[in-house]
């Protein structure tokens, strides 16, 4: 491994700063525009100065066509799961199968208990978040026509009826960074969706890899189950000797290989310059998939 | 019972099972439709489907334009997060948002999300939210983004706590069930499945109360129900202190066009009429919501129903003596209000953009970019009547008044505390008149960095001031010192004409023909006369700039403001700048910031315009960048919230003599200063006579400002610098004594702009910045003898 071999994707990550809500629907326009695969927004519902996530999510959806829309993630802690999985289904059915469920156990827990959220230690923010799981697919699950019951310790459902069904299946996609976090990536998720600043280092990828791959197979996955998404940044202009700071052919080859070597195929740059998400949907993505293809068939062609 | 209330027509729309992506796009041709067909306002319900209602409004939200939505949330969510998502989406939809609150069978639990709902909106105020109720708890949330417009609350519930709930706290009660006989075809009926409380977050909005209620029963006994129900809200309401007309009140219907009559609302559109007119005068509904599925019935009822349902009511209430008023803004907002201000006489045209202290948007309007305010009332009209409007209900007011395009004034304070602010920034269309002759207009609302987006397409700019935040109509009503000055002038030469609103109320044009002394006076002291409501200008074909950000060592701070004023006034005109000091640090040398554009995309000449201007001082660091002049000028919208008062001084003066850059090295090192600003003017603005506009300083090479904590101190210290000064631009002076109004408006410029006030504004309407008084006659000394 790791290339696990996905389809490559690209996207932004739109500060949803709500001092001028248009300027943020803009730029999730643009980035349409620009060709990129999917448009992101953070979600931190204790921060005055941003949007409600959900709601921009949901009308951001309503004014593009084609693009992929996600949470990058949503705070589990303040929205409940089984509200959640009726309004991503609900935004997914409206969108035509453009809605994806990234998703967070949390972690400023002053914040969230300023807002009357429930306070949880990070061990028990990840047990909430494998049981909000469970409660999503249970509600989306409507081929099963009884009442869905969970009787868990941080979420309880007693019969509910089942549904939505969203359009597609929508994949859930967890930022991830410690082993019991990454456990539940590899046992239950559809991505792992780290940020490549907070990785301390690229051999931490790969340790972290090897432990989705684990959990993966202990759940009787394949590896490849689980997609692996990166939020990266950086910036356009004349070679620098940092990751991602250079010319968009920098930027290209070393995406290329975070994609061959470290298992990404998923890249959200983050950055509210249009500019700059121009050059990366129009520019680095053609060719990042143009140098992954030629290696992967080279592999290929090798096997 | 009649509240008088204008009567409103919605739809609540409810996806059919299973629901499938063509259930849902279904949905959203209906809201759509229901927005073409003049419905006020759509509601959803997530319907046995189970649909999320929230997430249906906010993608509705996105594909309307007019119509309202009436937001309903999941229930028993967190309150708190309710409330940023009600904002976010009134920002989204541009204040087209109504809230109601799921059915609940808890009224305390309703009352204390109200609380913590209207807490969280309350973002003017600075502290953060504490609220602890048994049934929600907010400890130390940061307040905000308060919605665009007050948005109003619905409660939606026939329980009598929730009945005086809605007498108490909401701006809206809904009936809980639907009126009326239910849609014929199974397929489209309006049944859902009750959902069992233990099954919550079910169905959730409107439309969890079970089956639409045939109320075909002749003995009207639902009406003295719904009567009574009236009766609890009124009593609770007027036991808070609340006028019931407050309270806006919704009843849902459903219902089938027949030829033949049947039970209620079942029959031709001569039976709803008659069995919806006694549900307004008798029993207080003035908003209809309808529960329907099928396109023929939305266009039946809008089509049918509703002009001759108008009709009837207004036959009615004209019979019974029932004026039509909107809803009263509510004790809460009223409670708030500042005195000296007849709030209830505000022009019906203005009252529902208004922004007075207890609304929502009060936060957004309240302060400027640099001061801090509490003004009474902010007035913000869409159209130059509506400008009219609001000058003429203002100058009825015995309080300040204040003008506001941008936010931006130093001098013209655009803000106060009590008083009105006439806030134009919905003026604010940019378009091209003339592509020949590069003629554009613009309204005064825009601000300066939109207008450089606007005009790059074509390849233009118009010079226009250092900062994109800046609004049209404060700058251009006074010169407009900007980055292409020394190439293009000052903005006001490039005016070609001007629509305003004067004193009176009345709308005139002024240009070189019609009214040309008007057209003078408002170039350079158009804030003394009138609003503009529109400008003209012509415009310069601008492309790319060399844009330069030096960072120098002006530790020998006059050596340093000598020589970079020589070399400004050497420098060809395609070179404009300008050098800012700040507050000297012990120990360390003074840094001068310089900014430089070149009017030209030839790095060749970017490099050797600079080259001089980067050799008045060491040089410690610099950055070149060739870019759109819009680039330069872009600076993205937001909102203003300063606190305090800017204590300022500043002047022209011809040329940066050794004895005032001594002076003013002297001002810079004393402290008294934290902000010390030179621009480079002269060149083209030069070339215009002295009494070709009311703008004076036409000497002028340099512009200078010093901003200060106090003007006990900075007075001084700047009056002794007075001797080097050759005039006044008067936007960046905040001082007051009417000396300044001499300096900006020397001799015959001041006695033509008298006779202009006592022309125009005769009563002194206009004051805000820089005001002439047209009674003070100039006095020599000899006529004071005589």
């Amino acid at each position: 491994m790791p290339d696990y071999g996905h389809d490559l994707l690209f996207g932004s990550f739109i500060t949803p700063a709500n001092a001028a809500p248009q300027d943020v629907v803009a730029l999730a326009q643009e980035s349409e525009a620009a060709g990129l695969d999917l448009v992101t927004f953070q979600d931190h519902p204790y921060q005055a100065a941003f949007l409600d996530t959900w709601t921009l999510m949901s009308y951001v959806a309503a004014r593009t066509e084609r693009v992929r829309l996600s949470g990058n993630v949503v705070n589990l802690p303040l929205r409940p799961p089984a509200v959640l999985a009726r309004a991503a289904a609900s935004l997914d059915l409206l969108s035509g199968g453009r809605f994806e469920l990234g998703l967070g156990a949390g972690g400023f827990w002053d914040a969230i208990e300023a807002m009357g959220g429930r306070r949880l230690t990070p061990g028990q923010a990840v047990d909430a978040l494998s049981e909000a799981i469970d409660v999503i697919r249970g509600l989306w699950d409507t081929a099963d026509t009884s009442r869905f019951r969970v009787d868990g310790t941080y979420y309880q459902v007693a019969g509910a009826k089942r549904g939505p069904a969203p359009a597609h299946d929508i994949g859930i996609w967890l930022g991830a960074y410690k082993p019991r976090m990454l456990r539940l990536v590899g046992s239950k998720a559809d991505g792992w969706l780290p940020s490549l600043s907070y990785m301390e280092s690229l051999d931490a990828i790969t340790e972290a890899n090897a432990i989705i791959d684990e959990a993966a197979a202990g759940a009787g996955r394949e590896p490849a189950a689980v997609r692996r998404l990166l939020n990266v940044s950086g910036r356009f202009g004349a070679a620098g000797d940092r990751l991602l700071s250079g010319p968009p052919e920098q930027w290209a080859e070393q995406l290329a290989v975070l994609t061959l070597e470290y298992g990404f195929s998923a890249y959200i740059m983050m950055g509210d310059d249009p500019a700059a998400i121009r050059t990366f949907g129009g520019e680095v993505a053609p060719l990042v998939r143009e140098l992954v293809a030629k290696e992967r068939s080279a592999r290929g062609s090798a096997r | 019972m009649d509240y008088g209330h204008p009567l409103r027509f919605g739809v609540l729309l409810t996806p059919g099972e299973p629901a499938g992506p063509g259930a849902l796009e279904d949905l959203m041709d209906l809201a759509r439709l229901s927005e073409e067909l003049g419905y006020d306002l759509v509601a959803f319900s997530g319907g046995p489907a189970q649909a999320d209602p929230w997430t249906l409004a906010s993608w509705a939200a996105g594909r309307t334009s007019r119509v309202r939505l009436l937001a309903a949330p999941a229930p028993d969510g967190n309150p708190a997060v309710l409330a940023r998502a009600a904002a976010s989406l009134d920002l989204l939809a541009d204040g087209r948002v109504d809230l109601a609150l799921a059915p609940a069978r808890d009224a305390g639990a309703v009352g204390e999300a109200i609380d913590v709902i209207r807490g969280m909106w309350s973002a003017s105020e600075r502290s953060p939210l504490y609220v602890e109720g048994k049934h929600h708890r907010v400890a130390g949330a940061d307040r905000g983004p308060a919605p665009a417009r007050t948005v109003p609350l619905w409660i939606d519930g026939a329980d009598p706590a929730l009945l005086r709930l809605a007498g108490q706290k909401a701006d809206g009660w809904t009936s809980p069930r639907a009126l009326g006989t239910p849609p014929a075809s199974p397929g489209d009926t309006a049944v859902e499945e009750a959902a069992g409380p233990e099954a919550a977050p079910a169905a959730a909005g409107l439309a969890t109360e079970g089956p639409a209620a045939d109320r075909s029963g002749a003995d009207g006994a639902w009406l003295g129900e719904l009567v009574a129900a009236q009766d609890v809200i009124d009593a609770a309401a007027a036991e808070a202190g609340r006028d019931p007309r407050e309270i806006r009140r919704l009843a849902r219907i459903a219902g089938r066009f027949t030829p033949a009559r049947g039970g209620f609302l079942a029959g031709p559109p001569e039976k709803w009429i008659a069995d919806l007119l006694p549900l307004v005068v008798d029993a207080g509904f003035a908003t209809f919501v309808l529960e329907a599925g099928d396109p023929e019935t939305l266009r039946r009822f809008a089509a049918e129903v509703v002009p001759a349902l108008r009709t009837a009511v207004g036959r009615e209430r004209r019979a019974r003596g029932v004026v039509e008023s909107a809803p009263a803004r509510s004790a809460f907002v009223r409670s708030k209000r500042r005195e000296g201000i007849d709030y209830d006489a505000v022009p019906a045209s203005l009252a529902a953009t208004a922004v007075e202290p207890g609304d929502a948007a009060y936060a957004r309007v309240r302060s400027t970019y640099l001061r801090g305010g509490s003004p009474g009332l902010v007035l913000r009209p869409g159209t130059p009547a509506e400008v009219g409007e609001a000058i003429r209900f203002a100058r009825t007011q015995p309080v300040k008044l204040s003008i506001r395009s941008g936010g931006h004034g130093i001098s013209g304070r655009s803000t106060n505390n009590g008083g009105i602010v006439i806030d134009v920034s919905r003026l604010n269309t940019i378009e091209v008149l003339d592509k020949e002759t590069r003629r554009v207009r613009i309204g005064p609302g825009a601000r300066w960095s939109d207008v450089a987006a606007a005009l790059a397409p074509y390849g233009w700019a118009l010079s226009s001031g250092d900062y994109g935040g800046v609004g049209v109509g404060g700058l251009a009503t006074a010169g407009g010192i900007g980055w292409l000055v020394r190439e293009h002038g000052l903005t006001i030469d490039h005016m070609r004409a001007v629509e305003m609103v004067l004193a009176d109320g009345s709308q005139v044009r002024a240009d070189e023909h019609d009214n040309p002394e008007l057209f003078w006076g408002v170039r350079g002291a158009g804030a003394n006369f009138g609003i503009v409501t529109s400008f003209e200008f012509e415009v310069d074909e601008v492309g790319d700039v060399g844009f330069a950000q030096f960072v120098l060592d002006a530790t020998d701070t006059a050596d340093f403001l000598e020589r970079w004023g020589a070399a400004m006034e050497a420098a060809p005109r395609d070179v404009t700048s300008a050098v800012i000091l700040g507050r000297p640090r012990p120990g360390q040398p003074l840094i001068a910031q310089m900014m430089a554009v070149v009017d030209s995309d030839d790095a060749d000449t970017i490099v050797s315009r600079l080259q001089p201007l980067a050799a008045t001082a060491p040089l410690m660091d610099y950055s070149i960048q060739v870019l759109p002049y819009a680039a330069v000028m872009h600076v993205p919208p937001g909102t203003h919230d300063a606190q305090g008062e800017p204590v300022t001084r500043a002047a022209l003066a011809d040329h940066l003599t050794p004895e005032l850059s001594a002076a003013a090295a002297r001002l810079v090192r004393s402290g008294l200063t934290y902000f010390f600003h030179i621009r480079s003017v002269g060149g083209a603005a030069s070339d215009v006579a002295p009494d070709a506009t009311a703008y004076a300083g036409r000497s002028a090479n340099f512009q200078l400002v010093a901003f200060g904590h106090n003007r006990r101190d900075l007075d001084p210290a700047w009056d002794a610098l007075l001797p080097h000064f050759s005039g006044q631009y008067i936007n960046f002076e905040t001082d007051r004594r009417p000396e300044r109004v001499r300096e900006a408006y020397p001799g015959d410029t001041l006695r033509r702009l008298r006779a202009l006030k006592r022309r125009y504004d005769p009563g002194k309407v206009f004051r805000d910045n820089f005001a002439i008084d047209p009674a003070e006659d100039d006095v020599t000394p000899g006529a004071a003898a005589g």
